[in-house]
């Protein structure tokens, strides 16, 4: 065991004959916050199934929470929680916001994983915090989708995970979620709980982040924020990159997206 | 004649529709889960199983109805694509074509070599009857349906996470691979006890219409199960009494009761969204 939060060493992943990740390394010490960026098709919600233990590296070790995620599983499972992407959600099944909020603390349970007092407790906290306890029997996909969203981020807290990895959740929020997701990702970070989050743009996040991994199928920068937004180091991943000076500040624009 | 409904064969029809009912919610789930398409044509492996049951018990007499086979190879199919066609649209549309190329060619091939009786036992697959249902054959579909609806009540709640968010119940530790080809598995017996109920060639109006119905009536997913049953079985008793009443083979007159009440669930809806659209209108 390395001590680490997160420690990946060497780890290559293929997917249907293609390497999509190669070579990563990383370690993440303490409770952080850590913004994972690229590309598309660099691999970040890849690099989230790794961690999770979905996808298993042919090369290179895993380590999350002081656990191997194919080995103890179950156990880091159950400290984890995880928002994916908006499109992998099928709205043609009509759940209530309230059995989705229970889904996150459900899984976790053994078999029959009955529903008790304490679950439901918990699911309304968590639903309440993202502002929408007046919602919890809604059809989950007759809501719009900054609710959805917030319905998942909810889901995702309800266990009150030690680790919480969300893949894309700033895109479809508008301003005031976005406010209520830094401020709880504020209260994680005070009490010394680790986020991992993959998004596109940097600047939801960037005043929150402690470390950066900017990615393209191989870690092309990781550190400090401020030391790996320069230039030099986002050119290769962003050929679009540009650099604005003004007023003392710097601003740098990826592509149509800046930072 | 007025026929009665404790005439054996009126019975047995009955207890046919009612077992076949049972065993339909399942189609609800396959549904939502976006994968309904596959139940019809995973029928078409009961045709292959129920050559090769009537072949051997040609050979082996005593082995009795062919349901067992048809039940064998219904679930063998329906886990060969789910797991080969790993749940995407394109490779389970590739490993259906594969199957029934498969099972239609058995279908055929074996039919030639079996005598005259032996062929009606199983083109009794093909265009089912059910008021010529042995005592047999109701046992085996009482069993089988009860099996896939105590395993739907038992894993309602891994099929739905699996249908909704496949990828984050798999994150959360689901074992997804294993409960979904459960579902399909389930989905398979449905298919089996369906198309020996009322044949391969209508199987088709109970395994989508009831599902396709429930969800017009409402957005609740335990009420569709529900509602996906009596729509079954009030359609198929339906059935039966048309078929007696103006003698026209029974599922023919079941597969019509069943469009018949779809058409009408959907025009109502229709209209009752128009008057709602009505009210917003100056």
């Amino acid at each position: 065991m390395s001590g680490s939060i997160i420690s990946v060493r060497n780890a290559s992943v293929r997917l249907n004959d293609h390497t999509v990740l190669e070579d990563i390394s990383f370690d993440l010490e303490r409770p952080s916050i850590l913004m994972v960026v690229g590309p598309n098709g660099s691999g970040k919600t890849t690099l989230l199934k790794l961690l999770l233990g979905i996808l298993k590296p042919f090369k290179g070790t895993v380590e999350v929470l002081g656990l191997n995620p194919f080995e103890d599983g179950k156990k880091l499972r159950r400290l984890v929680g995880y928002v994916p992407q908006k499109d992998k959600i099928s709205y043609e099944t009509p759940l209530k916001v309230g059995e989705v909020v229970l889904m996150g603390t459900l899984l976790k349970k053994a078999f029959p994983r009955s529903i008790s007092k304490e679950d439901i407790e918990a699911a309304r906290k968590a639903l309440a915090y993202m502002g929408m306890e007046n919602l919890w029997r809604s059809f989950f996909n007759e809501l719009s989708g900054g609710q959805q969203r917030r319905t998942l981020i909810a889901r995702a807290l309800a266990s009150d995970p030690a680790l919480l990895l969300l893949d894309e959740v700033f895109a479809s929020l508008d301003f005031e979620s976005q406010g209520n997701l830094l401020s709880l990702l504020r209260i994680f970070k005070e009490n010394r709980k680790t986020v991992v989050i993959v998004e596109h743009e940097l600047d939801p996040i960037i005043d929150l982040a402690d470390k950066i991994l900017v990615l393209n199928r191989k870690v092309c920068a990781y550190g400090d924020p401020w030391d790996v937004l320069s230039e030099e180091r986002l050119k290769p991943v962003y050929p679009c990159l540009r650099s604005l000076e003004k007023e003392g500040r710097r601003i740098l624009i990826l592509g149509d997206k800046h930072a | 004649m007025v026929i009665s409904m404790l005439d054996p064969f009126v019975l047995r029809a009955i207890l046919g529709i009612f077992f076949a009912s049972l065993s339909v919610p399942i189609s609800v789930i396959m549904l939502l889960r976006g994968s309904l398409f596959i139940t019809p044509e995973i029928s078409h492996a009961a045709l292959g199983g129920a050559a090769l049951g009537v072949l051997m018990e040609t050979f082996f007499p005593g082995l009795g109805d062919p349901f067992p086979l048809v039940l064998i190879f219904c679930v063998a199919t329906s886990i060969f694509v789910c797991r080969m066609g790993k749940g995407e649209q394109q490779s389970l549309g590739m490993m259906l074509s594969v199957s029934l190329a498969v099972s239609v060619t058995l279908y055929a091939v074996i039919r030639t070599y079996l005598p005259i009786d032996k062929r009606m036992v199983v083109d009794g697959y093909l265009i089912g009857d059910l008021l010529l249902l042995s005592d047999t054959t109701v046992l085996s579909l009482a069993a089988a349906s009860s099996v896939a609806t105590l395993a739907t009540i038992i894993f309602y709640r891994e099929f739905l996470y699996i249908c909704f968010d496949m990828e984050t119940a798999e994150a959360l530790g689901l074992k997804v691979g294993l409960y979904d080809s459960l579902l399909f598995a389930i989905s398979a017996i449905t298919v089996a006890v369906v198309a020996r109920a009322i044949g391969v060639l209508l199987s088709v109006t109970l395994l989508i219409i009831p599902a396709a119905t429930s969800r017009l009536l409402t957005k609740n997913v335990s009420r569709m199960l529900v509602a996906s049953f009596f729509i079954s079985i009030l359609s198929g008793f339906a059935g039966i009494a048309l078929s007696l009443g103006y003698n026209i083979p029974t599922g023919g007159a079941v597969a019509l009761v069943f469009i018949l009440f779809f058409l009408i669930t959907y025009f109502m809806g229709r209209i009752h969204h128009s008057r709602r659209l009505d009210g917003f209108l100056p």
